[in-house]
C-alpha cells in the first residue's frame, strides 16, 4: 500500500486529505508543518509528499528543498498544495524541486486523480 | 454584485465534507483568537515580519478552510483580509490603527458568520459588504493605480476571437514569449467566465487585477446574453492569454474561461475567426522533468476516477483511517466527565483515609505486606488525585486574553491611552474558578481604565507618562492564587471616601486605617455612577465583585496611593474540591484547618499570653504580638474533662494578618474532600465547609479568613 506524507498546519485540511487518501487506498502519515514532516521523513520512506505551502516554522518550499537534499527523497514525487496566486510561487516550486502543484481549495476527486499520475 | 451562494461545497460534491466542519470551526475559532491577539499586540511603528506573517497565516488558513468547506461568505471576507495583510507583510502598506480596527471587526464578523454556519442559521450573520469595502479602500489606497488609458470598447458583436492554444500543463515563464500577443502590448479583451459554482469566484478574478500592480484593468460587463452562472469582464492588459489563464487557474478551472480579443490596440495580432477554444483545466500541474513527475504521455487529466468508487472506498476505509493517523496532541472531553472523575477520586481519597486510619492499630510485624500495600495506595491515590485535578486546571491566559481587546475599545472610547501588561499568564487555576473569576476581573480591569487612568493631558500635567499602565498578574502563593489588577492612575482619596461614607449614613471614624477605608467601597450601594466622578472613581458594583469573590472562598484587598495608582488583589484557593488540611482536636471535636494558611504550631507557655481588655488575649511570638482565638469559645465546644485546657497554639495567616488559634491537640495532616456545608445544611459562621473523616465522622473546615477578621473587631 503506497504511503503518503501529508503536511498541513490546519487540522481540518489534514483530516480531510487523510480521509480522502485513505478512502482511495493509500496509507497516510500526517505532519503539522515542515519541521515535523522532515523529522517524519527521517524515519520512513514515502511514496508521495503532499504539502501545504504556507505553514509556520518551515513552509512547503522549504520542506521540498530539504527533502531533495535527503538521499531517500531525490526522486519522490512532492506536490505542493497552494492557494498562493502567483506564477512566481510556481517558479519557486520548480526551483525548489517540487514535482507539481495543486490549487487549494481542491476537489477530493481531482486530488486522487493527480496522485494516481505520480504514485504507481 | 456578490450574490454569494450560501452553502454547499464548492468542490468534491460527492464527498460529504460536513464531517470535517466541526474540526474546521474549532480551528477557525482558534485562528481568529490568535489573529485578534496578534493584532492587539501589533506595534504599528515597528511591526516585524514575523508578527505580520503570523497574522497573515491565520487569515490565510481560515480562508483556505472556508473555501474548501464551501463557506463562501467567510472565504470572501477572509480573502479580503488576507489581501490587506499580504500588502502589510510585503511592506507595500504601512499598518495603521484604522487597519487594525477594520481587521478586528472583520475577525468578529467572520466569527459571527462561522457561528451561523455552525448553528445552521445561515443568512442571519452580519452583513460584510461595508467591511469588504473598507478593506478594499485600504488595499487600493496603497496601490499605485495603473494610469493606462482605456480606449473605447467596441461592441461585443464586432469582437474578434483570438485563438487560444491549448496549454501544456507546465509552468510558463514570463520571460519565455508565450502564445497569443507578445507581452508588453496593451490589448483589449473580453473574458467570459461560465459554469461558475459561486459568483464570488468571478469577483476573485477581478480582485487579481486590483492585487497585482501592472496587470491591467478590469471592468464587469452587463451583457444581455449573460446567463446566471456566467460573468463577463472587459479587460485591458498587456499580459498574454497564457499568463492570464495561469493566474485565473487559482480561482476557476480553465474550461470555465474563454478569452476574446476585442480591438487589438496594436492592431498587429492576426484576426483568426472561430469559436472560443476551451482549454485544459489547470487546477494542478507538474513541472517538466521534475523528480517524480509523470511521463509526458500521461500528462493531463486522462485518468478519471469515478466519484462513486471513491466514496464507496472511503466509507469502507474510514474505519481504518484511525490506525494510520498519528495521535492527536489533545482531546476534547465534556467537563461533566472530568467532574465525575473528580468526584470519584474524592470518594477514593476518603476510602483511602479510612483504610489508613483503621490500619494504624495493626501490628506492623504481622501485617507488613498489608501496610506496605496501604502506603502504596496512599501514594498512588495522591498522584491520581493530582493528575485528575490538573485536567481541570487551565492557564490564566484564557481569562487574560480577553482584556487587551476590551481595554483597547474602552480606552479609545474614553480618549485615554492605556498600556496593558500581563504577568504570570501560565499560572493555572481550576476551570470552575476561572469561569467565575472572569466577570469580577473584567469589572476590576474596566474600573481601572474608566476611573483609575487619567486623560493623557492630566497625566502629563501630573508628570506621568502619557499612556497609563494597567498590569494584570497572577501568581501561586501557597495553596492560593493571587491575581492583581494594578494601575498607575490617580488612586483613591481617603478623605473623599470617608466623606462619602458619612453622606451615606455609614458609621465611620477618622481613626480607620487606610486599608479599612478602602474596604468601605465594597459596602453595598456605597458607590453609584455620580459618585464615581466625584470620588476617584472606584465603586461601581464593587460590592458585587466582593460578593462573587467571597463566594469562591477568596478575598479582595486594596492598596492605593492617591496620585500614584492602586492595586486590587484577589486571592483564591486553587481548587474547591480537595485540599490539604491539618486536623486539630478541641474537646471531642475535630476541626480542619487549610494547611495553606497554617504557619506554625507550638506549645503554649502561660507567661507568653497576656490579657488585654475584656476577652482579648495577645501572645508574643518572636517579638510579634498576635491576637489569640480560643476555638473552644468560638464554637462553644462542650467539655466534659473540665481540668483540660487548650494548650497548643497554631499560627494561621489569612488576609495578610496572623492570629493564633488555641486548640487541645494536633491530630495530623491529611487531604480532605471539601463538601459544601451551605448546600447540605446552612451557612455557619467561621466555617467554610465540612468533610468526612477516615472514621466516618464529619469534621468542620474552618474559614481562617473569617477567624482573622473576627480578631480585628
Amino acid at each position: 500500500m503506497p504511503v503518503i506524507l501529508t503536511v498541513d498546519d490546519s487540522p481540518s485540511m489534514r483530516k480531510m486529505v487523510s480521509f480522502t487518501l485513505t478512502g482511495a487506498g493509500y496509507q497516510v502519515v500526517e505532519a503539522v508543518d515542515g519541521v515535523d514532516a522532515f523529522e517524519k521523513a527521517q524515519l520512513q520512506n514515502f511514496d508521495l509528499v503532499l504539502t501545504d505551502q504556507n505553514m509556520p516554522r518551515l513552509d512547503g518550499l522549504g520542506l521540498t528543498r530539504k527533502l531533495r537534499e535527503h538521499p531517500n527523497f531525490k526522486t519522490t514525487p512532492i506536490l505542493v498544495l497552494t492557494t498562493e496566486s502567483s506564477d512566481l510561487m510556481k517558479q519557486a516550486g520548480r526551483a525548489a524541486g517540487a514535482t507539481g502543484w495543486l490549487v487549494k481549495p481542491f476537489d477530493p476527486v481531482r486530488l486522487i486523480e493527480v496522485i494516481k499520475k505520480v504514485v504507481k | 454584485m456578490a450574490d454569494v451562494h450560501q452553502e454547499g461545497s464548492g468542490s468534491g460534491a460527492d464527498f460529504d465534507l460536513s464531517q470535517f466542519y466541526q474540526i474546521f470551526f474549532e480551528e477557525a475559532g482558534e485562528n481568529l483568537d490568535q489573529m485578534e491577539q496578534m493584532l492587539l499586540n501589533l506595534n504599528l511603528e515597528t511591526a516585524d515580519d514575523e508578527e505580520l506573517n503570523g497574522i497573515f497565516r491565520c487569515a490565510h488558513s481560515i480562508k483556505g478552510g472556508a473555501a474548501t468547506f464551501g463557506f463562501s461568505d467567510v472565504a470572501e471576507l477572509t480573502h479580503k483580509m488576507e489581501s490587506l495583510l499580504d500588502k502589510l507583510r510585503r511592506h507595500e502598506l504601512q499598518p495603521t490603527s484604522e487597519m487594525v480596527d477594520v481587521l478586528l471587526e472583520s475577525a468578529d464578523a467572520s466569527r459571527a458568520l462561522l457561528a451561523c454556519h455552525q448553528s445552521g442559521t445561515v443568512g442571519q450573520g452580519p452583513a460584510t459588504g461595508a467591511l469588504v469595502q473598507r478593506i478594499r479602500s485600504f488595499v487600493e489606497g496603497g496601490t499605485p493605480s495603473p494610469n493606462v488609458a482605456v480606449p473605447a470598447v467596441a461592441a461585443p458583436a464586432a469582437a474578434v476571437v483570438a485563438s487560444v492554444q491549448p496549454v501544456q500543463a507546465t509552468v510558463s515563464t514570463p520571460e519565455a514569449a508565450p502564445t497569443g500577443s507578445a507581452s508588453g502590448v496593451a490589448r483589449q479583451l473580453l473574458i467570459r467566465l461560465s459554469k461558475l459554482d459561486h459568483a464570488a469566484q468571478a469577483d476573485a478574478i477581478a480582485e487579481l487585477f486590483r492585487d497585482i500592480p501592472g496587470l491591467g484593468e478590469i471592468k464587469p460587463v452587463v451583457a444581455p446574453d449573460v446567463a446566471s452562472d456566467e460573468r463577463v469582464f472587459e479587460v485591458q492588459t498587456s499580459s498574454s492569454n497564457d499568463d492570464l489563464l495561469d493566474l485565473f487557474a487559482f480561482h476557476v478551472s480553465r474550461e470555465q474561461v474563454s478569452i476574446q480579443e476585442v480591438t487589438p490596440v496594436d492592431a498587429g495580432a492576426p484576426a483568426s475567426a472561430g469559436a472560443t477554444v476551451a482549454v485544459e483545466p489547470a487546477a494542478y500541474g507538474f513541472f517538466d522533468g521534475a523528480p517524480g513527475a509523470p511521463q509526458p504521455h500521461t500528462a493531463g487529466p486522462a485518468t478519471t476516477v469515478r466519484p462513486a468508487d471513491v466514496v464507496k472506498g472511503s466509507v469502507a476505509k474510514a474505519a481504518n483511517a484511525g490506525a494510520v493517523q498519528p495521535e492527536a496532541a489533545t482531546i476534547r472531553v465534556a467537563i461533566s466527565k472530568v467532574d465525575q472523575l473528580i468526584n470519584l477520586v474524592g470518594e477514593l481519597v476518603i476510602t483511602q483515609a479510612m483504610l489508613a486510619q483503621n490500619s494504624r492499630a495493626l501490628d506492623p510485624a504481622v501485617y507488613q505486606q498489608l501496610l506496605t500495600g496501604l502506603s502504596d495506595l496512599d501514594r498512588n491515590t495522591r498522584d491520581l488525585q493530582e493528575s485528575v485535578m490538573s485536567i481541570r486546571m487551565i492557564p490564566m491566559s484564557v481569562v487574560f486574553s480577553r482584556f487587551p481587546r476590551m481595554l483597547r475599545d474602552l480606552a479609545n472610547k474614553l480618549g485615554k491611552k492605556v498600556e496593558f501588561v500581563t504577568q504570570g499568564e501560565a499560572t493555572e487555576l481550576d476551570k470552575g474558578l476561572v469561569e467565575k473569576i472572569t466577570d469580577p476581573l473584567t469589572h476590576l480591569v474596566r474600573n481601572s481604565c474608566d476611573h483609575g487612568i487619567e486623560l493623557p493631558a492630566d497625566r502629563i500635567k501630573a508628570g506621568k507618562p502619557e499612556a497609563g499602565t494597567i498590569t494584570l498578574s497572577a501568581a501561586h502563593q501557597g495553596g492560593s492564587i493571587v491575581i492583581e489588577v494594578r494601575d498607575d492612575g490617580k488612586g483613591m482619596s481617603r478623605e473623599k471616601i470617608l466623606a462619602k461614607a458619612r453622606e451615606r449614613g455609614m458609621d465611620v471614624s477618622d481613626q480607620l486605617t487606610d486599608s479599612e477605608v478602602w474596604q468601605l467601597i465594597f459596602a453595598p450601594g456605597f458607590s453609584t455612577a455620580e459618585v464615581v466622578t466625584d470620588v476617584s472613581g472606584r465603586g461601581v458594583g464593587m460590592d458585587v465583585v466582593k460578593r462573587n469573590i467571597t463566594a469562591l472562598n477568596g478575598t479582595v484587598d486594596i492598596e492605593s496611593a492617591e496620585g500614584y495608582g492602586m492595586c486590587v488583589s484577589v486571592r483564591l484557593p486553587l481548587t474547591l474540591a480537595i485540599m490539604d488540611g491539618m486536623s486539630v482536636g478541641v474537646g471531642n471535636e475535630v476541626y480542619i484547618l487549610p494547611l495553606s494558611s497554617v504557619v506554625e504550631s507550638f506549645q503554649v507557655r502561660s507567661d507568653a499570653v497576656s490579657t488585654v481588655g475584656q476577652d482579648s488575649q495577645l501572645v508574643k511570638v518572636r517579638d510579634e504580638f498576635m491576637p489569640v482565638i480560643e476555638l473552644e469559645k468560638v464554637f462553644q465546644v462542650p467539655r466534659f474533662d473540665t481540668d483540660k485546657t487548650s494548650d497548643m497554639m497554631v499560627v494561621i495567616e489569612a488576609d495578610g494578618s496572623r492570629v493564633v488559634l488555641l486548640v487541645d491537640e494536633l491530630l495530623g495532616q491529611q487531604q480532605v474532600v471539601v463538601k459544601n456545608l451551605e448546600s447540605n445544611y446552612r451557612k455557619v459562621p467561621n466555617v467554610s465547609g465540612a468533610t468526612i473523616l477516615g472514621d466516618g465522622k464529619v469534621a468542620l473546615i474552618l474559614d481562617t479568613g473569617a477567624l482573622v477578621r473576627r480578631s480585628r473587631h
